[in-house]
């Protein structure tokens, strides 16, 4: 497989300055390499552990963190909200 | 009393019982050492001394008057920096969480506050737990006790080194695809990858949800059963965790069957590694265990399917890093788009970008069914081999890393060659299956620690530290490395 690191940037939300991208094409094609060798093989793969389903807790009303509490780690706050740059021109 | 320091946690426990010393002294002779000694080895990224102090205190007012007390009363350990702990920082090692503050506990946390424990820092990582070396944090660079110019191993690097250099007993590390045991090995101590979903995941932050395990690191067994006793069970918060109660562990294999795999032993490894393991594996083989020879044919696809699963659920898990509403936010940008972009850009480092980059590309269109769903399918025949296999053995023998620790930079520029080191163990985390390194010697050309690997049934913890605990006895003890 080859990887266009530009466009693989591109939808991992990744911008790679232009003197790098050689370099990452490089790293990048080895692991591709690495993990490109599957062998055929048919069947239905399930997502989950059928022998360890998981338990899901009662949907019930209890109390979380406060508002304070997530803004506390937000990179700009005001009147309580988070404020973020213009997404309409 | 010098040196409190170096006790084993059930040595202190004993101390702290007969109130021949309190908790506030052992903290005070932990912090010591660990303001001695951290220059040298940077096992962490926050330290925790004055609550620590403070939390000591409390423990030890609460023995005074007679109060119950938890399993881990007033004993001293740190946790890996991808766990929160309300009130401090939870980094990752990343520029992107270089100043997050944990808003609430993790279970784990929660647990071990329950349990009395003293948490006195934050260790170290491999940024956001991607790498087997310790070599990708952004933040402090942890350094193997053994020879400060080699790698400690991860990604749980902190936390091993911590325990290796005698700062702390023990601390909470995290495997997705052998972060505790590989950095166990590393060092010379011993670090158990509980089964998926016997120790809550919620409030640590993801790398591989469906690989990811919380689990203790010690310098000896008994330690590390006291550790993972008071962090094990069902929580309500994460789904997959199971009524599971620790049945604790013996001391004797007599009569136990041990399966060894002969594609774990191929050329890749190291005939010095080779050459422990197969020691360890003959003396348990004269404390009376069964040696069987198995076969797990699968193994030399279980590289491709884990990286592949890996960076899928990494490239996921790690959307969420956008600087919005918490993290790392790029400056001086114009649009939303260039928000995202620069965040990203700047806030993640090489490694964190390659892996994103190549989850990204096997779950892109055109790539997702030869890549993703096979790498599925990979997985459920890897588990089906273990499964098979246990039927004719008990637990499992392998080596816990292919070689031993390397000089800082040797390999960076290969990341290909780095995650092919990570070969043994990342097969029980695509089973879901408990694995434990235990030390068994150095390797013959450069001294550092040498570790094999139990692996066994699920929820059978009990036999993979049984197994430890009887060889631990039949060497006489691991060595510690005077630091």
């Amino acid at each position: 497989m080859k990887i266009d690191i530009r466009h693989i940037a591109k939808l991992s939300k990744l911008s790679i300055p232009e003197d790098q991208i050689e370099r990452f094409e490089k790293e990048m094609q080895s692991i591709i390499q690495l993990v490109e060798n599957l062998p055929e093989i048919e069947g239905k793969a399930t997502a989950v552990d059928t022998e360890n389903t998981m338990e899901l807790r009662a949907d019930e009303v209890v109390a979380s963190a406060s508002r304070e509490d997530m803004l506390m780690n937000a990179p700009q706050v005001a009147a309580g909200c988070i404020v973020m740059p213009k997404v309409v021109e | 009393m010098d040196k409190l320091y170096s006790l084993s946690a059930k040595s202190m426990k004993e101390l702290l019982d007969k109130k021949e010393v309190s908790s506030v002294e052992i903290t005070k002779s932990v912090i010591e050492r660990i303001e001695k000694t951290d220059k040298d080895v940077c096992a962490y990224n926050s330290y925790n001394f004055e609550n620590a102090l403070k939390n000591a205190a409390a423990i030890d007012e609460k023995r005074a008057k007679g109060e119950t007390l938890g399993a881990l009363a007033g004993i001293p350990l740190a946790v890996k920096d991808n766990i929160h702990v309300k009130g401090l920082k939870t980094t990752c090692s990343s520029r992107m969480l270089e100043n997050f503050v944990a808003p609430f506990n993790a279970t784990v946390t929660e647990k071990l506050n329950a349990s009395d424990a003293i948490i006195v820092g934050k260790t170290t990582m491999d940024e956001f737990a991607m790498g087997s070396s310790g070599e990708s944090s952004k933040l402090a660079v942890a350094k193997n006790p053994w020879d400060t110019s080699r790698i400690p191993g991860g990604s749980s690097s902190g936390s091993a080194v911590t325990v290796a250099a005698s700062q702390v007993p023990f601390a909470m590390g995290t495997d997705t695809g052998g972060s505790i045991r590989m950095p166990a090995a590393y060092t010379g101590i011993v670090g158990l990858k509980p089964t998926y979903g016997t120790v809550s995941r919620y409030g640590i932050i993801p790398l591989a949800s469906s690989f990811d395990q919380a689990g203790p690191m010690a310098r000896n067994v008994d330690d590390l059963a006291m550790l993972f006793n008071a962090v094990c069970g069902r929580d309500k918060m994460d789904a997959v965790t199971k009524n599971y109660t620790f049945e604790g562990y013996g001391d004797s294999v007599k009569g136990m069957k041990i399966g060894v795999p002969k594609e774990y032993y191929g050329e890749g490894v190291q005939p010095a590694v080779k050459e422990r393991v197969y020691a360890a594996i003959e003396t348990l083989k004269c404390q009376g265990a069964e040696i069987i020879e198995i076969s797990l044919p699968s193994t030399e696809y279980a590289l491709a399917a884990y990286y592949i699963i890996q960076c899928a659920e990494a490239a996921s898990n790690l959307g969420r890093y956008d600087g919005l509403r918490y993290g790392f936010r790029g400056s001086n940008t114009s649009n939303v788009e260039d928000l995202y972009l620069t965040t990203r850009s700047e806030g993640f480092g090489d490694e964190v970008k390659r892996r994103i980059m190549l989850g990204t590309c096997v779950l892109s269109s055109g790539y997702s069914d030869a890549y993703y769903k096979r790498a599925k399918l990979l997985q459920q025949n890897i588990a089906k081999e273990f499964t098979d296999a246990f039927k004719t053995c008990d637990v499992i023998i392998t080596p816990s890393i292919a070689l031993t620790a390397w000089k800082f930079g040797e390999k960076s520029g290969n990341p290909a060659e780095v995650y092919a080191a990570d070969i043994c163990t990342i097969t029980l985390n695509i089973a879901g299956l408990p694995g434990m390194s235990v030390p068994c010697g150095f390797d013959s050309t450069n001294n550092m620690p040498v570790g094999f690997q139990v692996i066994g049934k699920k929820f059978r913890e009990s036999d993979v530290l049984t197994v430890a605990k009887c060889y631990e006895n039949a060497v006489g003890g691991f060595a510690v490395k005077e630091f």
